[in-house]
């Protein structure tokens, strides 16, 4: 059986973390995908950590890890000569995906649509948006976030608002573009329309899962954000045991009646102290008073065996080290290797989903490693190919 | 007419709270037709409350104003089952005869102990695709264990390094990530299997575990430990290679009564934006220590301090918009005011206006991309439960009368708690 993408042309511009993001699963589940990145290593290659602390452009995590089975042409895509040879690769594709200044998105897109309905669909990042007041801006991953109202949520009341580990917004964003550029590869096949499809950063963010926009949306009013483990819903949230913190979600029915049977104390399932809405705020420190002393006697994950047992939803809070070692991470193999030129074996995430034969993961390319072959495939001679690299626009 | 990339295929949704919804009313925003298949007679246990308390106001009975509800069950056709009564579970095996593909987001394990598992439902529909999507997937030591997305994040070392410097872990609420990471993976995955049933011309299984749907979104804190053995601590909004990186807090502005503003360069230019903005040029000249790189990380507490003093003095929307216009990164931390409000998201029309039969005319968050030419639009608001029974049912082939005692027996309603 072939992988699902096998077949589909992709090409992918800009080299940021969201660009190559996209195109990652396209690439691990059989398209063929061609990274055209500027010559002096564009963002995904700039960011560690790398082996040994050494900076390189080969050897950086996010392109170890997002880069994986692509094809790279080191181009300038901003001189007339490096558009003309991006036109010849848009020509040769199915998809077209970019995240570039919009004045420089522009230009890209505007090669691609002279290509007529023939032409491939194409799938623009862009933070705020190609229009708008605040398309021109400088984001980051930390802007992202803070724009999203995600920020802002995932902290206690009167704390300063956290944001996610490095680039998570960035990679949610990414895969939004996945998800939409799929889909747009099936719809063409079906009904042969080229489409072209923006993916804003906050808009894929905010516009996703959220439990208060509607609440705000219905009343008028923000929800405020908790202040700390919420006394008239509990328990919910992380609580610790001998080796570090839980993770409950237990105050709802039918879970709170499944913990109070895990803890030993199956009558407070119907205690109204404790089940009744009215009572229950006044008795969290009962409450969680025996929740503690069951707590207290037990590592993290003696709570999330037994307790899942009982059907109740806990997990333990894992170091990252320790998540490699998680029992269901081994018995799946999560975690898959990868011999990675220059840097040996390399460890990173498996499929992100499972369907017999579909995904492969192979190493990320060097630098430029297939400009020449691409070229070649694009029917540039080898003269025409020196020209390009003499003038600088190849590499 | 939404769009029409998915048009033509049908799905059924048995999935519940966040990822699943959320993932199959992104299919049909992208065309497909999705039925949901609400749980009958008991309600789902938190997006169907039976109490008013977690409703939001309005007419009609509570469990069809859940707040979360609205958002991630648009897009959607609703019929509701009793799937442990026979003809119930008859309904749901011709559904799944007529349909391309099925979700399903039940603990590992649970679907097969209904009679609905993928050998039963392959030989009913071998061309169905079914996805079964259940925290950490079909297989293994957790087959079987319950989770929201908070048990996921926190199983895969993303909890445990968010977080204040030198705090502990529980400074911050729990999150579910995951839950946004499961619903656009889901939509990736049914489009795999619509080309992997294309290519061999049958249905095939996808086994999606949300936590590895999520896991890849991690590089930097996996490679810590897979290249060096590190163990990632708690920074805060630091970043260990660029300064400023922070969030500071700003007098009170439209965002709100307290307001917080982002500030970041990544390079000398943008660096440069901060500091004309802060109106200290010199910040960016050498040889002022702040003008480099390497300068301001060795300077790090001393920016930040700076940068504090800097955004107390104005509010979140004057400092972030001075900062931005002179070239450096900056955002205030909004919440839904500031989406409301915002010039850009107003300029993109991305807020929605729709209507529900109880909850009124709403304003909701926009869509996750736009498409030229075939734009997503919000053709059917959030499903009262079991509102298409009787249009899905006679699609299967069910008489009029048929459908009557369904739900004279309890096989399907629309309605619960009676």
């Amino acid at each position: 059986m072939a992988q699902p993408f096998s077949g589909v042309r992709v090409v992918e511009v800009g080299g940021t973390v969201a660009v190559a993001g996209a195109t990652k699963s396209l690439s691990d589940y059989g398209a063929t995908v061609v990274a055209v990145e500027c010559r002096a290593g564009s963002e995904v290659r700039r960011l560690g950590p790398f082996p040994d602390d050494v900076p390189h452009l080969d050897r950086g995590a996010f392109h170890l890890a997002l880069n994986t089975g692509k094809r790279s042409v080191a181009l300038d895509h901003t001189s007339a000569s490096g558009l003309e040879v991006l036109g010849a690769l848009a020509a040769n594709s199915d998809l077209v995906v970019l995240h570039l200044p919009p004045g420089e998105a522009r230009r890209v897109l505007g090669v691609v649509a002279r290509l007529g309905d023939d032409g491939p669909t194409t799938v623009t990042l862009a933070v705020h948006g190609l229009d708008g007041p605040f398309a021109e801006r400088d984001e980051n991953d930390l802007s992202l976030f803070a724009w999203s109202n995600r920020m802002f949520r995932h902290s206690f009341d009167g704390q300063e608002p956290l944001r996610y580990s490095a680039q998570v917004a960035t990679l949610q964003w990414a895969s939004t573009a996945t998800a939409v550029a799929a889909s747009a590869i099936w719809g063409r096949r079906r009904d042969g329309v080229r489409r072209q499809i923006e993916v804003g950063g906050v808009e894929a963010l905010a516009g996703n899962v959220d439990n208060w926009f509607v609440p705000w949306s219905f009343t008028g009013a923000d929800t405020p954000r908790p202040a700390g483990l919420s006394r008239a819903v509990y328990p919910n949230g992380l609580l610790r045991a001998t080796d570090g913190y839980v993770s409950f979600f237990a105050a709802n029915e039918p879970f709170f009646s499944r913990l109070c049977r895990g803890i030993g104390h199956p009558e407070f399932a119907t205690d109204p102290r404790f089940t009744d809405p009215a009572q229950k705020p006044a008795h969290f420190d009962e409450f969680m008073g025996y929740l503690r002393e069951y707590l207290s006697t037990r590592t993290r994950n003696q709570v999330f065996l037994e307790l899942q047992s009982h059907g109740v939803m806990v997990a333990p809070v894992l170091d990252v080290g320790e998540s490699f070692e998680d029992a269901q991470a081994v018995a799946r193999g999560s975690f898959v290797r990868v011999e990675q030129p220059g840097v040996g074996e390399h460890t990173l995430a498996g499929p992100p989903f499972r369907l017999d034969g579909a995904w492969s993961l192979t190493p990320a390319p060097a630098l430029g490693e297939h400009t020449a072959d691409v070229l070649s495939e694009l029917g540039y001679s080898a003269q025409e190919q020196i020209a390009l690299f003499r003038a600088g626009v190849t590499g | 007419m939404t769009s029409q990339l998915l048009a033509g295929i049908r799905a059924i949704d048995m999935t519940e709270v966040w990822a699943g919804p959320m993932g199959t009313s992104l299919l049909g925003d992208l065309g497909a037709d999705v039925i949901r298949l609400e749980s009958f007679p008991r309600p789902p246990a938190i997006s169907r409350p039976l109490r008013e308390g977690t409703a939001v106001p309005g007419d009609g009975p509570p469990y069809e104003r859940a707040g979360s509800h609205h958002m991630a069950n648009r897009n959607k056709r609703n019929i509701a089952v009793n799937i442990r009564d026979d003809a119930g579970a008859e309904v749901v095996r011709r559904l799944a005869a007529a349909v391309d593909v099925l979700i399903e987001g039940y603990s590992a394990g649970t679907i097969e102990g209904l009679g609905l598992g993928w050998e039963r439902l392959h030989a009913i529909n071998p061309r169905l695709v079914m996805i079964s999507m259940p925290g950490w997937g079909v297989d293994g030591p957790y087959r079987g264990y319950a989770t929201l997305g908070s048990g996921l994040d926190a199983t895969l070392g993303h909890m445990a390094v968010r977080g204040y410097p030198g705090g502990p872990e529980d400074q911050v609420p729990v999150m579910y990530h995951t839950d946004a990471t499961g619903a656009v993976g889901l939509v990736t995955a049914v489009v795999a299997g619509l080309l992997r049933r294309e290519e061999t011309g049958e249905g095939c299984f996808i086994d999606m575990s949300q936590a590895e749907a999520f896991a890849w979104q991690l590089p930097a804190l996996q490679a810590e430990w897979t290249m060096h053995r590190r163990l990632p601590t708690r920074l805060g909004n630091a970043d260990p290679h660029v300064v400023p990186h922070g969030c500071y807090r700003a007098a009170g502005g439209e965002a709100g009564a307290v307001a917080w503003v982002v500030i970041a360069a990544e390079n000398d230019a943008q660096w440069a934006g901060v500091a004309h903005a802060a109106g200290h040029p010199e910040w960016a000249e050498p040889p002022h220590p702040w003008a480099s790189v390497v300068g301001r990380l060795r300077s790090r507490a001393e920016i930040d301090a700076a940068l504090a003093a800097f955004v107390g003095a104005g509010t979140a929307e004057e400092v972030a918009h001075a900062v931005a216009e002179a070239g450096g990164i900056a955002a205030p931390v909004i919440f839904h005011i500031g989406l409301m409000t915002s010039p850009q998201i107003a300029h993109r029309g991305w807020l929605q206006t729709v209507d529900h039969r109880y909850a009124g005319t709403q304003t909701l968050a926009g869509f996750l991309w736009q498409v030229d030419p075939d734009a997503p639009s919000w053709d059917l608001a959030c499903g009262l439960v079991g509102e298409h029974n009787h249009e899905v049912l006679r699609e299967l082939g069910y008489s009029t009368d048929e459908v009557a005692a369904l739900l004279e027996r309890g096989a399907i309603g629309d309605r619960y708690g009676q």
